[in-house]
């Protein structure tokens, strides 16, 4: 990575750990048979395939036999909600992956998450319907970071699910969650999270981009939205991407290995941010739930600046952070989340999406959040707004 | 108090090193996107949002405010309807001259001095005398010179306008524009119809007009040599794309639009394919009309030869006469470094590009 660039913006893109990378070679030139293939050194990369499967099984709580493969979180989103017929429920806030999957059901319903961000299990339950047969909300805000009460809104959907057996109704209810964002800083243990999907993404968390996969319970029950060959278990036909499962299950054991102390790294490092640029710029609005927030994830609002522009002078320090709002490379249109939680467009169109990770220092964030602070004060002085 | 100048900016080198200079010569300067066309096309994603980030960027290289006027349903409107329309009555627009003509010299003026501007600038390669009335001059590089699309701009647009550029030839503005370190210094022209990016406009055409198969006959025999696609592709003069076989080139010397014919000939002296006599219409005039008889210069395309010409009321008399004068395309008239004006060319009649 070019060292004058301080990267700001793990939560788009991380960059492929070398591990991984290693871990994945062999698998391009030299292994390069068909898992199908019945001769042995086609057998031996079937194992690869299985053993990373199951490594993949073994960082979630799951069984390999329960993952589907799939080319990212996108593909797999669109594979649950593809899968199922009936009502859906999902939150307003989702990745617009999830809310364009919804849109596409017979008949969805999204819960307004609370101004902060947060999807409230009693919504999701007045939300649910005798039809419901799939409640989607993603782990963690990719926008806000601000991580959601699944564990609660699981209960909801259990208590459904015991209420219909009682009730002697057939309508299967599942829950599923989108944990791309999290799964680097969250416990991923599908058993503890209680749902019975799992959507994660390999390109988050330093493995290769259009890697994902979905974690099916045993009792889900699907249609395919890929038909072929019939592998992964019918669900998702094509030859297996084995590089691409070997390097993800490496990245998901490395980014659980060092989750705990990441974590606090991160936290320590994100919250001296967030004090220095408040302290400098008072009008400074931090979004999100401030409690329940990914450690790596700071979103904050300069009212009244074009966070564009700010985008565009940090570029040229060589910070890269993202806009949540009015930009250009999202043709003009304002982040849905924020307006969903309530921002006025002025601090909408201020806000900064500031995510840590891997490539983030005590220094390079220091000197990040100088030159956030200088960004938004010349703003400020070229508009003759209040500082 | 400085003057406020706002600058059209669309992404390109042109208009960002106008702007910079702009500055330099200590105007208060805002740059300002003219969203006119955002629409994707099948395998061709329209460029604009990129655009209006590179202009963004350079905006926020030189500390200048920026804004974006939406023109996007004007532009639809006047610009885009008025060359379908063209087309399908079987001519050959100039949608650039339209988009002066409608949107930047008057929408867009009309917008910026409504906003609080005192002048307007783009980065076109042409001159202003100001004087009691203003008038439009070539630019210095005669090479880049764009008076050929400005012809239909009014006198008052023109006393609003800075062309920063008009003194500068190209390779100079690119060097401006390195020496700035502007973002969009290295940034390559633009290909195809401007407003949609690299997409030719046969592509863009056959998305809005309804086309159909149709004859193309040798003019002299009336003998069917092959099959086209849509009369509307084709254009006096056009050489390419006549799949009629080998052999000494055909061109288009007719169509007719309502039989949905085009008519080729090898003899590259047709009477269609020359004209010395070019009648006019929708004339404009940006200062006094010429005189008739007064020796005048005429341009029958973009960067085309400068014709020895006079105007007898709506006819142009070219001296040597011109090749492939097409109905549709402008005549653009000039007195020396002066754009005076111009109109469009309609066939004598219609029924002349026709056998019939």
């Amino acid at each position: 990575m070019n060292t004058d660039i301080i990267y700001c913006d793990h939560a788009a893109a991380t960059p492929l750990d070398e591990r991984v990378l290693m871990a994945m070679q062999p698998y391009f030139a030299e292994q390069f048979y068909n898992p199908s293939s019945p001769y042995a050194p086609a057998v031996r990369v079937r194992q690869a395939y299985r053993q990373a499967k199951h490594r993949l099984a073994m960082a979630i709580g799951g069984q390999a036999d329960d993952i589907i493969m799939t080319a990212g979180a996108t593909e797999s989103i669109n594979l649950i909600f593809g899968g199922v017929q009936g009502h859906v429920v999902t939150a307003n806030i989702e990745h617009h992956a999830v809310l364009e999957a919804a849109r596409r059901c017979d008949n969805f319903t999204t819960v307004a998450a609370s101004s902060t961000g947060r999807v409230d299990p009693e919504a999701v339950a007045r939300a649910l319907r005798p039809d419901t047969v799939l409640v989607s909300i993603a782990l963690a805000n990719n926008e806000l970071g601000t991580i959601q009460p699944l564990r609660e809104i699981a209960t909801v959907v259990q208590s459904e699910r015991r209420r219909r057996a009682e009730a002697g109704e057939s309508t299967p209810i599942y829950l599923h969650s989108d944990a791309s964002q999290g799964v680097g800083q969250c416990d991923v243990t599908v058993a503890r999270l209680g749902v019975d999907a799992l959507t994660l993404n390999a390109g988050k968390i330093y493995g290769p981009k259009q890697v994902g996969l979905l974690w099916l319970a045993h009792h889900v029950r699907l249609d395919p939205l890929i038909v072929g060959g019939g592998q992964e278990r019918g669900l998702r036909s094509g030859t297996e991407n084995v590089a691409g499962a070997v390097g993800f299950a490496k990245a998901l054991e490395l980014a659980q290995a060092h989750r705990k102390s990441e974590v606090q790294r991160l936290a320590s490092l994100r919250d001296t941010m967030q004090r220095v640029i408040c302290a400098a710029i008072p009008q400074a609005i931090v979004s999100g739930d401030l409690q329940h927030r990914l450690a790596g994830h700071l979103h904050i609002a300069f009212p009244g600046v074009d966070a564009e522009r700010l985008l565009f002078i940090l570029e040229t320090k060589g910070v890269l952070v993202a806009t949540g709002s009015a930009c250009a490379a999202n043709k003009g249109t304002r982040s849905h989340v924020l307006t969903a939680i309530g921002l006025s467009p002025e601090v909408a169109d201020g806000s900064v999406r500031i995510s840590l990770g891997r490539l983030s220092t005590e220094e390079n964030c220091h000197q990040a959040a100088e030159y956030i602070i200088a960004a938004a004060q010349q703003e400020y002085q070229r508009t003759g707004g209040y500082l | 108090m400085k003057q406020r100048v706002y600058v059209g900016m669309s992404g390109g080198v042109d208009s960002s090193v106008s702007a910079a200079l702009l500055l330099e010569q200590g105007y208060d300067v805002t740059g300002v996107y003219m969203k006119n066309w955002s629409r994707d096309l099948p395998g061709m994603q329209c460029p604009w949002a990129e655009d209006l980030a590179d202009a963004k960027r350079v905006a926020v290289q030189l500390g200048i405010d920026f804004k974006v006027f939406d023109f996007e349903k004007e532009y639809r409107d006047k610009v885009v309807d008025y060359m379908l329309d063209e087309y399908r009555a079987g001519r050959t627009p100039n949608p650039d001259i339209m988009c002066n003509q409608e949107v930047k010299f008057r929408l867009f003026v009309d917008t910026a001095l409504a906003d609080g501007a005192d002048l307007i600038a783009t980065g076109h390669y042409a001159r202003v005398r100001y004087s009691t009335q203003a008038s439009l001059l070539t630019a210095k590089d005669k090479n880049k010179d764009q008076t050929y699309f400005l012809y239909r701009v009014t006198s008052g647009a023109l006393a609003k306008t800075l062309f920063p550029l008009g003194d500068f030839t190209k390779p100079e503005v690119r060097d401006m524009a390195k020496k700035r370190n502007l973002w969009t210094a290295h940034k390559k022209e633009s290909m195809g119809v401007c407003f949609v990016g690299n997409v030719g406009m046969r592509e863009f055409l056959s998305e809005y007009i309804t086309t159909h198969p149709g004859d193309i006959i040798e003019k002299e025999s009336g003998k069917k040599l092959g099959r086209h696609d849509g009369a509307i592709f084709y254009t006096l003069g056009q050489r390419h794309g006549l799949n009629v076989g080998g052999g000494l080139p055909y061109y288009v010397v007719g169509k007719d639009m309502d039989k949905n014919e085009v008519y080729v000939s090898r003899n590259i002296h047709d009477e269609a394919m020359w004209r010395t006599e070019v009648p006019l219409s929708n004339i404009h005039w940006i200062g006094a009309a010429p005189a008739n008889g007064e020796k005048v210069q005429a341009r029958l395309r973009h960067r085309g030869a400068l014709l020895a010409a006079t105007l007898d009321g709506d006819i142009l008399h070219l001296v040597s006469g011109e090749r492939a004068v097409a109905p549709g395309q402008s005549a653009v008239l000039y007195r020396g470094e002066e754009c005076l004006g111009g109109g469009i060319v309609v066939s004598a009649s219609e029924s002349s590009l026709s056998l019939s």
